[in-house]
């Protein structure tokens, strides 16, 4: 049986995040809070792998205490285990610190064979987590995992998602990978599922609990620090092309192909 | 068609221009002229080309643009948004197209009496993004919120997802400020709660498509903002368990839940398919999507649960749970979404919105099936379960003539129309009878009721210059 491990995070429903332009820092309050998108792609594709090889899925989240509600969901969904790190010496984690804190948590639910990550979390957007993990843990890492084509005990074999194609990498387990949204579309929680996660007991660990060094969690542990946030202008100038004739569409449409080959946006009728 | 209407001529224009200006103004120019000829029909044969369209800045403007149309015979169309679906908005004769697109201002919001006094070219949406912060909103709920004007709902007397538990527009519309087809500006109601003095004006108004007059200020009710909601969608093997559960809901349950949709097994596939969605609907001969509100979150989990375990008690195959508004959003995209994958499958449609009392939602369902093997189109079937509102809509194969369609498509439409009133319904739920669907209204309707109606109608409107051809087939007989 597969032990698989994933790492999710609770983050503010983003179709109405709004950023405070004092403090540069997002305004959390009142803002529902949901599983982070990309990490659906992990559960999901554990879940996978639950169906069609022996599994047991760990789900673990560093947050506050109404981060149990991701969990919970990530229960629903066919998890068998959920342990939440919620402590006050945590907050204000970076991505090194937050890489640590996971990385020590995953060493204590004991042998593993493999750490799925999303590709990153819609509200940090950062994408160090996964590899964080993977380099306190030791592990070979595999980024932007599009397939799992085969998987043992031993080894596996996925397709690495990069510009322009795919790479098919093996490895050795146990291995930690981040996937992209190709690999599987998430199933939605069905009333059964969230029935049964309902009484499923999640622990709550601190930095006792899972054996950190108090110098590396929390802001205090957090080599970097979100200094200042800008938000970037988009300057976009368009270019018109108005024709009355048939010939100044004719000269129109090769104009803006012209435009288009230059600046490389037809690539796919070359292949072609 | 005959009638007895006059051109624009280039003296009238001028008054005209006095009248809003000329940036309010467009005349000649066919591009800009286009898009105020069509609503969202999707045949083209219900186009007219306005002669000339106006957007009139103030009540003022529109009372002296009528009684210039009345003095010259003009016909004038109202126009909201655009949205409709019944060629509500279309000049059918010509003339001025009245567009309200710039009286758009919300103009009291009186959280005293819990109502907005708003101006007809309001977005309905910004009604709600306006008022939300003080925990209040407008319950009218027409799927097409973030385009549709308010005024055109009131015309229109819009209905929606959302009406078995909150009703149709009509229900908030507590009073109208309306400029007759004679140039009289008058008040219909206003912001009193009870009131039965005389005949009930602001309802007639509702839901008159244009033809009576044209609404300056509308007084709307709002409700206190529910604070949180979740949605089922549930899989049932076959369309009579998914609609027999309607009933069971608001009775075995005790809940009335915000929506009921139903949708089958043909939409669902289109749907997720173009929206590259998974649903396990393979087995599923129908869905449902159960929306339930409230104000607290155990509550309306305990509403959930209760609906959903009944569900499966009586044959769910299965019951998913969106408990936040992504999950939520990802499944009302397949339910709204399901008009639009069609128009990619096969432009050449009509979209229908039949009503039957929600109990016969079954005995029209293998009613369809026939009609589509006789007629050799698509008929795709969903729409509000819980007021019996159903979008069956006709679609032609890819693989048919235009000229085989045009042939049988009225004679499809009669077919469909008869069955639906033989079954207690009505021809059109919310979308309204307009220019697409008056020929059908003596179908469904005694003459002395229609003309009863022709009479309210000249009552308001002697020179029928008010939005003509709309609802009655041949007004002009009168």
């Amino acid at each position: 049986m597969l032990r698989i491990i994933v790492p999710i995070k609770q983050v503010p429903e983003t179709s109405n995040v709004k950023m405070d332009p004092e403090t540069g820092t997002m305004i959390r309050l009142g803002l529902e809070a949901i599983i982070n998108p990309l990490d659906l792609y992990a559960l999901e594709t554990a879940l996978r792998l639950k169906q069609t090889h022996q599994a047991h899925i760990i789900v673990i989240s560093m947050g506050p205490l109404n981060a149990e509600d991701a969990l919970r969901e990530a229960l629903a969904l066919g998890c068998d285990e959920a342990v939440l790190l919620s402590h006050r010496a945590f907050r204000g984690a970076d991505t090194w610190a937050t890489s640590y804190t996971l990385s020590q948590a995953i060493k204590k639910t004991g042998n593993f064979d493999l750490i799925i990550c999303g590709e990153r979390a819609t509200d940090g957007e950062t994408g160090q987590v996964g590899p964080g993990i993977a380099a306190f843990l030791n592990l070979p890492l595999v980024t932007y995992v599009r397939r799992i084509s085969e998987i043992t005990p031993a080894f596996a074999c996925v397709e690495r998602l990069v510009e322009g194609g795919f790479e098919v990498v093996r490895s050795e387990m146990p291995l930690a990978i981040t996937v992209v949204k190709e690999i599987a579309n998430p199933r939605l929680p069905t009333l059964r599922g969230m029935k049964a996660a309902k009484v499923i007991e999640i622990p709550i660990w601190g930095p006792e609990e899972i054996e950190a060094n108090p110098d590396y969690v929390g802001l205090n542990g957090s080599p970097t620090r979100v200094v200042k946030i800008q938000s970037p202008k988009v300057t976009r100038s368009g270019t018109l092309m108005s024709a009355k004739s048939k010939e100044e569409m004719d000269q129109a449409a090769d104009k803006l192909i012209s435009y288009l080959r230059e600046n490389n946006l037809l690539n796919w009728m070359n292949a072609k | 068609m005959e009638n007895k209407y006059q051109p624009i001529t280039i003296k009238i224009c001028q008054e005209i221009i006095d009248i809003v200006g000329e940036n309010n103004f467009i005349t000649g120019d066919l591009d800009k002229l286009e898009p105020y000829s069509h609503d969202e029909v999707a045949d083209k044969a219900f186009a007219v080309m306005p002669e000339i369209v106006v957007k009139p800045t103030s009540t003022l403007q529109i009372s002296e643009i009528m009684k210039l149309a009345n003095r010259e015979m003009i016909p004038v169309t109202p126009r909201g948004a655009g949205s409709g679906l019944s060629g509500g908005a279309v000049p059918v004769f010509g003339g001025i197209v009245l567009s309200l697109e710039k009286m758009n201002h919300i103009l009291e919001v009186d959280t005293e009496n819990l109502l907005v006094v708003v101006e007809p070219g309001v977005i309905t949406n910004d009604i709600n993004e306006r008022v939300k912060n003080l925990n209040l909103f407008f319950a009218g709920y027409p799927m097409s919120v973030e385009a549709c004007f308010i005024g055109g709902n009131v015309a229109e007397n819009a209905g929606g997802g959302k009406a078995v538990k909150y009703g149709v527009t009509g229900r908030y519309i507590m009073g109208l400020e309306v400029v007759l087809p004679s140039g009289e500006i008058v008040q219909f109601g206003g912001k009193r709660v009870k009131d039965v003095a005389g005949y009930d004006m602001v309802n007639l108004m509702v839901g008159s498509e244009g033809t009576l007059g044209i609404f300056t200020k509308i007084f709307i009710k709002l409700l206190p903002l529910p604070k949180t909601k979740a949605d089922l969608l549930v899989l049932f093997k076959t369309p009579e368990e998914a609609i027999a559960m309607v009933p069971k809901i608001m009775t075995t349950a005790g809940i009335i839940p915000t929506a009921i949709e139903f949708m089958d097994q043909l939409s669902i596939k289109t749907a997720c398919e173009y929206l590259n969605e998974s649903l396990p609907y393979e087995q599923a001969g129908a869905m449902l999507l159960i929306e339930v509100d409230g104000t607290d979150r155990k509550m309306v989990e305990q509403d959930y649960e209760c609906i959903g375990d009944l569900c499966q008690e009586n044959g769910a195959i299965e019951v998913y749970v969106a408990p936040n508004h992504t999950t939520q959003e990802r499944i009302w995209a397949v339910r709204r979404n399901i008009a639009e994958a069609f128009k990619v499958y096969s432009p050449i449609q009509s979209l229908e919105d039949i009503v039957v009392p929600f109990a016969s939602i079954p005995e029209i369902l293998p009613i369809l099936d026939e009609l589509s093997t006789r007629f050799n189109i698509v008929i795709p079937c969903y729409g509000h379960a819980g007021d019996g509102n159903l979008h069956v809509t006709a679609v032609k194969k890819p693989e048919m003539s235009l000229d085989e369609w045009n042939a049988i498509e009225k004679s499809f439409l009669i077919e469909l129309y008869k069955e639906v009133i033989k079954l207690g319904g009505s021809i059109s739920g919310e979308h309204g009878i307009g220019s697409k669907r008056s020929e059908f209204l003596p179908l469904m309707m005694n003459p002395t009721v229609i003309d009863l109606q022709k009479k309210i109608k000249l009552a308001f409107d002697p020179n029928l210059i008010l939005n003509p051809g709309k609802i009655f087939p041949q007004v002009h007989e009168i």
